[in-house]
């Protein structure tokens, strides 16, 4: 299993077969595995930890010489750990994974270079941000053969035309999460939440049952999708009336929570039953998912969750090595560890985040569920975010505070 | 001559031991980077991919910025109404608690009742915050009690309002109030009290001669250590609170995450420091009109 | 005046179990089967199985421990090192002193979680568990001098002079007479700070190494993505346990010696 990277030259032809077959392989016991689930509930553990021996022989696939520490800094709740711990304990790396429960504490740690992260995930405008000061270490895709899984849709994205910078972790959207139980009549647009004075509309039907986040990039960005306006504006008239509207709206909503309080609420209902949310925090709820184990079934079939007419943000999240990362070939082992499409579709099924590299071995059933893979037809509704100066950060976060203190 | 010797003789080096020591310590890890804070807040600093660099070149640029955001004075007086009936709420509720335990209770049994007293506080702040939040829950206990007394039919909103934040704050500050408050009554001279019975005095009378001005510098004590972090508190807001009990903390904390780069910094450090200086003079009136001097304790 | 002490006799048991609402909440709910911590849907020991398999739980429990300890033993020590000579001697700049000790107290902990990490950066020290201590303690001194210098502010010098007068020369003076005579003061302004160390994530959270945790910080990153896992709850009741446990052991102790 510790080929050095010559014989692996050498054997590639073979070797490729066997990454064919194991992933074939893993592919129908992951399948096999989640239908087994309904059937036969004991049997599952069994099932994964084959999935994920398999998996991890993939893995070793990469195997120049590697470090022997790797400091991972993630989202919580965003990749299968078991099989991350698994694959640091194949590889014999000494791994620190920690979380950040924020993307803005994760990139003031990173950017006053204190603490040492040798790998971090960071949202596409943030890296653009990162990388243009100077922040991020190119990655050698030379080291990372397994990029050619990703699909081309999420190669060479906007913020980093040539991926120097940054690799494809995982994509998702930003729209309205609902309980269906208390709002059988559904939700297509941001209309229904920003019409409040048509007495009509889903919000003045739901007065004070609707919530917005707790997150001025994504809620003035729902205003300004609504408005029309470009999701990243910094006109100040535009901001004004975006805030107007945001204001009007105030009266009308529950309020404006965190992930964490409309992940727990939205089932039940009972405060608030409509939600701006992200959609892999949706399907989370929807799978009751875990990030140790395989659940395929859905939990709450009565939350669902839309991308508005109008239109929605998009975004990527991206691997990414901080400038001074130092165990860099661990890093790179492990983003071509994460790409392989095995190790990709079961962190989809354990997370119910896409991850595209994984795509092809995903059941259908998640596959098919446009909550998580966001489906290519919508596209032309999409909007990312740009990178912004922290001076245009300021006019916004004045209009936000604005909305907040009104 | 020996150093003990030594230090017995020289007042100076008694001096640095007492003061000098910890000074340091403080000047080293709080006021050199509360100095760069002050130097963020001039435009006096920038920072080049982990390099940090000196600009000599001072501007109010940042201080003139802050008049900009009209929603900063709100969330100031919020945050000094909050921290004022914590302050209140906690020192009405812990006084007779102190007091009993301090100067009713049985010797032996006083430093029990701390224990017990203090035990719910070793459970984690944020565990307690969040249990809190489940009390004052929609679904949550107050709720249910009051649906069962039959006083409410539909559940009221406690999360998100100022009462949700005022509760939990009282909660999580009381023992900042108790234990200072305890360690003055504690020493109480009960024979003084006594003295003043025999002599005539009725219990209330020699309540507010004898044992609320000894209690005093308990009561500064307590005050500061609830009223000052009480102010700038950020996390109780965010936890049960919503967009209507925006404080300053979060503001601040806003600044230095959200806007970020040395623009946010430069606001978030100018933000703090007008907040500091407004504690210092706000501690000072305080200090003067309760204890009658300048001085703390 | 004896009905007045039953009132208050009263009063002190409903504050004491209105404190303890909270933790009998986390403690019921450490039972319970489903994963909300609102509604109890049945009895179940599986959060307590789960809590020892938890090994980030336990780690950063101790970590939080441990920590706590260290900075408590620094800052009261510096403390009442600061408390006695302010009180004791007369020097210009005292009141200055004073407000100055008030800033760390004052001072948002963002601002300064992040200028000490600038800090920290400039002069090249690496981020360690030492670094976190050394955060804390910079605002501990504070919180511990604010509640020594309470206790001192009623306590009569004259002891100690009456000591020095029998021959007791300054430091055995200050070791064997002072000191006591502080002790609770001290044990308050120690349980006050390893409170505040204990229950720090953000200054925390700044200046740790990668992969060190604190409970708060655990918690903190948990809770807000998906609401903390019940292992907590169990957590929770163990360590209210170990506490009670302790104070009843103290307490028979004490009894004897009575």
């Amino acid at each position: 299993m510790s080929e050095g990277p010559d014989e692996r030259i050498e054997v590639g032809e073979g070797r490729r077969n066997f990454l064919k077959i194991a992933v074939a392989g893993a592919a129908a016991l992951a399948v096999g595995g989640a239908v087994g689930y309904y059937a036969r509930e004991g049997e599952v553990t069994a099932l994964k930890k084959r999935v994920e021996e398999l998996a991890a022989q993939v893995g070793v696939e990469v195997g120049p010489v590697l470090e022997e520490n790797l400091n991972i800094y993630n989202w919580t709740w965003y990749a299968n750990l078991a099989l991350v711990e698994q694959w640091a304990e194949e590889n014999n790396i000494h791994l620190v994974y920690d979380f950040f429960e924020d993307l803005d504490t994760a990139i003031s740690t990173i950017t006053t270079g204190a603490a040492q992260y040798d790998l971090t995930v960071i949202s596409d405008n943030e890296a653009q941000e990162l990388w243009e000061g100077g922040y991020l270490r190119e990655i050698d895709l030379d080291k990372i053969p397994n990029f050619k899984y990703v699909p081309e849709e999420f190669k060479g994205l906007p913020y980093d035309p040539d991926n120097t910078y940054s690799i494809i972790y995982s994509y998702g959207t930003t729209g309205i999460g609902y309980n269906a139980d208390f709002v059988p009549e559904g939700i297509t647009a941001w209309a229904d939440l920003f019409e409040v004075d048509n007495p009509d509309s889903v919000i003045r039907r739901h007065a004070g049952k609707v919530t917005m986040m707790r997150d001025s990039t994504e809620t003035l960005a729902a205003a300004a999708i609504y408005l029309g306006y470009d999701i990243d504006t910094t006109n100040e008239s535009e901001l004004q009336r975006i805030a107007d509207l945001l204001i009007a709206q105030k009266p009308y909503l529950y309020g404006y929570v965190q992930t964490e309080d409309y992940m727990n609420e939205l089932p039940v209902g009972q405060r608030y039953y409509i939600s701006h949310a992200w959609n892999g925090d949706i399907a989370g709820i929807v799978y009751a998912s875990d990030e140790y184990e395989v659940y395929i079934e859905t939990y709450y079939d009565n939350i669902k969750y839309v991308v508005p007419e109008e239109g929605a943000v998009v975004w990527y999240d991206n691997f990414v090595i901080p400038k001074n990362a130092q165990n860099i070939e661990a890093a790179h082992a492990y983003i071509n560890w994460f790409l392989d499409p095995v190790v990709s579709a079961i962190h989809t099924i354990t997370i119910k985040y896409p991850y595209p590299a994984g795509l092809k071995y995903v059941p259908v059933e998640i596959k098919n569920d446009p909550m998580i893979f966001t489906p290519s037809e919508l596209a032309d509704r999409l909007y990312l975010g740009r990178a912004l100066t922290p001076e245009e950060r300021a006019i916004r976060e004045q209009y936000w505070n604005m909305v907040m203190t009104a | 001559m020996n150093v003990a010797d030594v230090i017995r003789r020289s007042r100076r080096l008694k001096l640095f031991i007492f003061i000098g020591i910890p000074m340091i310590y403080l000047l080293i890890f709080f006021f050199i980077p509360f100095l760069i804070a002050l130097l963020y807040s001039l435009g006096m600093f920038k920072q080049v991919v982990y390099q940090y660099h000196f600009v000599p070149e001072p501007s109010l640029e940042y201080y003139v910025g802050l008049s900009k955001y009209p929603g900063i004075f709100k969330a100031i007086q919020r945050s000094f109404y909050y921290a004022t009936l914590t302050t209140i709420g906690t020192l009405l509720i812990s006084y007779p608690l102190a007091y009993y335990i301090g100067v009713k209770l049985e010797e032996r049994y006083r430093d029990l009742a701390v224990l017990v007293v203090f035990t719910p506080f070793w459970i984690n702040f944020l565990l307690r915050v969040y249990a809190m939040r489940f009390i004052l829950h929609e679904a949550g206990m107050v709720n249910t009690i009051l649906r069962l007394l039959g006083i409410i039919t539909e559940p009221i909103r406690f999360l998100g309002t100022d009462v949700a934040v005022i509760v939990v704050m009282i909660y999580s500050y009381l023992i900042f109030m108790v234990l200072p408050l305890y360690g003055v009554l504690e020493k109480l001279n009960v024979e003084l009290l006594e003295a003043a019975y025999t002599l005539g005095a009725t219990p209330f009378r020699a309540f507010l001669k004898i044992t609320l001005p000894l209690s005093i510098p308990g009561i500064l004590a307590g005050s500061l250590l609830v009223f000052i972090p009480a102010v700038g508190e950020f996390v109780i807001p965010e936890l049960v609170g919503g967009p209507n009990t925006t404080t300053l903390g979060t503001i601040i904390y806003s600044f230095f995450l959200r806007v970020r780069g040395v623009t946010g910094w430069g606001i978030g450090s100018a933000a703090g420091l007008i907040y500091i200086a407004m504690i210092l003079v706000a501690s000072y009136v305080y200090m003067r009109f309760v204890g009658g001097e300048v001085r703390l304790g | 005046m004896k009905l007045f002490d039953k009132i208050l006799k009263a009063y002190t048991y409903t504050v004491l179990a209105l404190i303890y609402l909270p933790i009998v909440i986390l403690i019921i709910f450490s039972f319970n089967e489903s994963r909300s911590k609102v509604v109890f849907t049945g009895f179940t020991l599986e959060n307590y199985y789960s809590l020892i398999g938890n090994y980030r739980v336990w780690d950063s429990f101790y970590n939080s421990i441990w920590t706590g300890a260290v900075v408590t033993v620094v800052s009261v020590v510096l403390a009442i090192l600061m408390a006695y000579g302010v009180s004791r001697y007369e020097f210009s700049g005292k009141t200055l002193i004073d407000s100055i000790m008030l800033i760390p107290i004052i001072i948002p902990e963002i601002v300064e979680a992040l200028t000490l990490l600038v800090f920290l950066v400039i002069i090249g020290i690496e981020l360690s568990p030492y670094t976190v201590i050394i955060g804390h303690v910079a605002f501990d001194i504070s919180f511990a001098y604010v509640v020594v210098k309470a206790r001192m502010a009623g306590y009569d010098p004259q002891f100690e002079e009456a000591a020095r007068t029998l021959g007791a020369d300054e430091i055995r003076a200050f070791t064997k007479v002072t000191l006591p005579i502080l002790a609770p003061g001290i044990a308050a302004a120690a349980l006050i700070a390893f409170l505040e160390s204990y229950d720090d994530f953000i200054k925390t959270f700044f200046t740790r190494p990668p992969g060190f945790m604190t409970l708060p910080v655990y918690i903190w990153n948990m809770a807000s993505r998906r609401g903390f896992p019940l292992d907590l709850n169990a957590l929770a009741t163990f360590v209210v346990a170990i506490s009670l446990i302790f104070a009843y052991i103290r307490n028979r102790i004490e009894r004897r010696v009575y």
